[in-house]
């Protein structure tokens, strides 16, 4: 059965070195979450979090725009105008929807994947959320109840104070 | 030397402080914001019941104030939104207490803007004719028409500068929902989404605040251009121009930057924000405006130096009106209050202050509302065809209008103020407080 224990730290660096020692010990990033009132900007390596939020907002970006050339040239030919036979859908004047389509597809894309990645309407209640006091940086270890008393050590020697289980 | 960092505890307080409560000054003045705004309201009533033909808009001037006020509260819309995300993808540091400031005057000035198409419908219940959706004979919105440009690019731009206001206020909403009570609560607990403050959702913030700057900022051009176009799009004298887009994005970064620093200058006089809006930030922003200023002249004159060179008699017609004839001391009321003034009171590193930065800004709003109407109104006065020349003046409707949606503009600001904290909690970096 696994449980959650925490440690708040006062500077960055006494944080990284927690980190650091739990990662050696075996505990991946998903077992390691920092709470922070700022974002708390870690170096290279020590709790790297990848993003696809960039291909995502392209992705969106292309299938908007294909719904809506779509889309206009669906309406264009959707009234049966006799033009003798001459072509009616006209991609340039229409450039400008075009353009604004693809954006609002990147802007709902980068919205919706930002929600989706921060894990805010997807995240589990019964995992305990500790609470954050200005200035301090606290970190959540998820770890085997057997586990307890070597981790909040480890917390403590990285110069964690607080060091306790979450309820 | 540096002034001492101020404690996180006391930026919270001092940030919050004006949350709470309100004056008898403050409610008087909401009172009387909304009652003209109310006033427009009736206006604009009065035209729906009566019809359009109330308004001062007849032959040949079909668009007056409302297509002024349309460009220029679309204009004005720029302050946030790119002045934000250009300050945002350079990293400079000292943007954070005026973002969240500016990204509000974006989306109310859009909101607001955003009504003048409806206003000047004229049918305005008609409106939906706009929207996609096939009707009795399948006839679909002409996507090729500037006017669908308008709505695609408006929607696009108050969708992106609403989430683009939202996505930095979360962290806030969510510190606030743990000391608020009643509605407050409510209201920040659905806007927190159950922000924590983790590590995964600060990144995510950080990375979505990074793609929307640069798209917004690509949208914010767009825009304006997309405005310019309405006109440029047109073979009349004096609008047909390949520069309209580049000239208006800039027009309207310079009217952005005028409503920031006046928006933000009243922010710190009544909030008593003086430790947080301080003279560097308002220096910064007027050496901006400064260089608006002059990439502006640069474009006035280009636009007119071609014209006067061509000597094309159509575009000489409103040219002279415009320099010379009847709409002169509107023309050189705008130059002086957009070049001269704000060139002496800026340029001019002794006279440069928090109090002449304002002075020159209101007199640049006054001037680029000047610049929209002269844009306008002289070139529709006087069509190609010279015997069907005609002359505008505004009725009352529209002046009620006009001045009614300056004061929903400045009522919607006050209530935000008094909502959310004006200046971003935690984006406020005391230990890297700037040196005045």
């Amino acid at each position: 059965m696994s449980l959650y224990l925490a440690g708040t730290f006062r500077t960055k660096e006494a944080a990284v070195q927690a980190i650091r020692e739990l990662r050696a010990s075996g505990y991946g990033p998903g077992d390691l979450t920092v709470f922070s009132d700022e974002p708390a900007e870690f170096p290279r390596g020590v709790l790297d979090r990848p993003s696809h939020m960039s291909l995502a907002v392209v992705l969106g970006a292309v299938v908007f725009f294909v719904l809506v050339v779509a889309f206009v040239y669906f309406t264009q030919y959707n009234y049966k105008l006799v033009t003798g036979g001459m072509p009616i859908f006209s991609f340039w004047p229409a450039g400008v929807v075009f353009f604004e389509m693809t954006m609002l597809g990147a802007i709902l894309m980068a919205f919706g994947w930002f929600i989706w990645e921060s894990g805010l309407l997807r995240r589990d209640k019964s995992v305990p959320v500790p609470a954050i006091e200005p200035e301090l940086i606290c970190l959540r270890v998820r770890c085997a109840a057997e586990q307890f008393e070597t981790i909040a050590a480890a917390l403590e020697n990285a110069g964690a104070r607080n060091v306790g289980k979450l309820a | 030397m540096a002034p001492a960092p101020i404690p996180y505890h006391q930026v919270r307080d001092d940030l919050w402080r004006p949350l709470k409560g309100a004056s008898k000054r403050y409610t008087l003045t909401l009172a009387l914001l909304s009652a003209v705004a109310l006033w427009g309201l009736i206006a604009w009533g009065y035209q729906i019941r009566v019809g359009i033909g109330v308004a001062g808009i007849r032959r040949p001037v079909f668009w007056g104030f409302y297509l002024v006020d349309f460009v220029f509260w679309i204009g004005i819309s720029h302050a946030g939104t790119l002045i934000s995300a250009i300050l945002r993808l350079t990293d400079a540091d000292w943007r954070k207490p005026v973002t969240r400031a500016a990204e509000a005057i974006t989306v109310f000035a859009l909101m607001i803007g955003g009504l003048f198409p409806l206003i000047h419908l004229g049918r305005v219940w008609l409106f939906y004719w706009l929207f996609p959706y096939p009707n009795s004979r399948l006839l679909w919105p002409n996507f090729r028409s500037p006017l669908m440009w308008d709505v695609t690019a408006i929607s696009t731009y108050l969708t992106g500068s609403v989430i683009f206001l939202y996505l930095p206020l979360i962290p806030d909403v969510a510190q606030l929902a743990e000391h608020a009570r009643g509605w407050r609560l409510r209201l920040y607990k659905v806007l927190a989404l159950g922000w924590t403050g983790s590590d995964r959702e600060w990144h995510a913030l950080e990375r979505a605040m990074k793609l929307m700057a640069g798209i917004i900022l690509a949208v914010a051009v767009s825009v304006h251009s997309v405005v310019a176009w309405d006109f440029a799009m047109a073979i009349a004298p004096m609008w047909h121009s390949t520069i309209f887009a580049p000239y208006f994005v800039v027009g309207a970064i310079f009217s952005g930057l005028a409503g920031l620093i006046v928006a933000l200058t009243i922010v710190r006089k009544t909030m008593r924000l003086e430790s947080y809006l301080t003279p560097h930030h308002f220096g910064n922003l007027a050496k901006l405006l400064l260089l608006m200023s002059l990439l502006w002249l640069y474009f006035t004159f280009a636009e007119h130096l071609t014209v006067w060179y061509g000597n094309e008699p159509k575009e000489m017609s409103v040219f002279g009106a415009r320099v010379s004839g009847r709409f002169s001391p509107e023309f050189w009321a705008m130059v002086v209050v957009n070049f001269v003034v704000p060139f002496v009171l800026l340029g001019i590193r002794r006279l440069r202050s928090i109090r002449t930065a304002a002075i020159a800004s209101i007199g640049v709003l006054a001037g680029m509302w000047l610049e929209r109407y002269l844009i306008i109104v002289p070139t529709l006065s006087m069509p190609r065809l010279s015997a069907a020349w005609g002359r505008y003046s505004p009725s009352w409707v529209e002046i009620s209008i006009t001045l009614a949606t300056f004061a929903a503009m400045a009522a919607l600001y006050l209530v935000f103020a008094k909502i959310f904290p004006i200046v971003s909690v935690w984006e406020f970096e005391p230990h890297t407080q700037e040196e005045e």
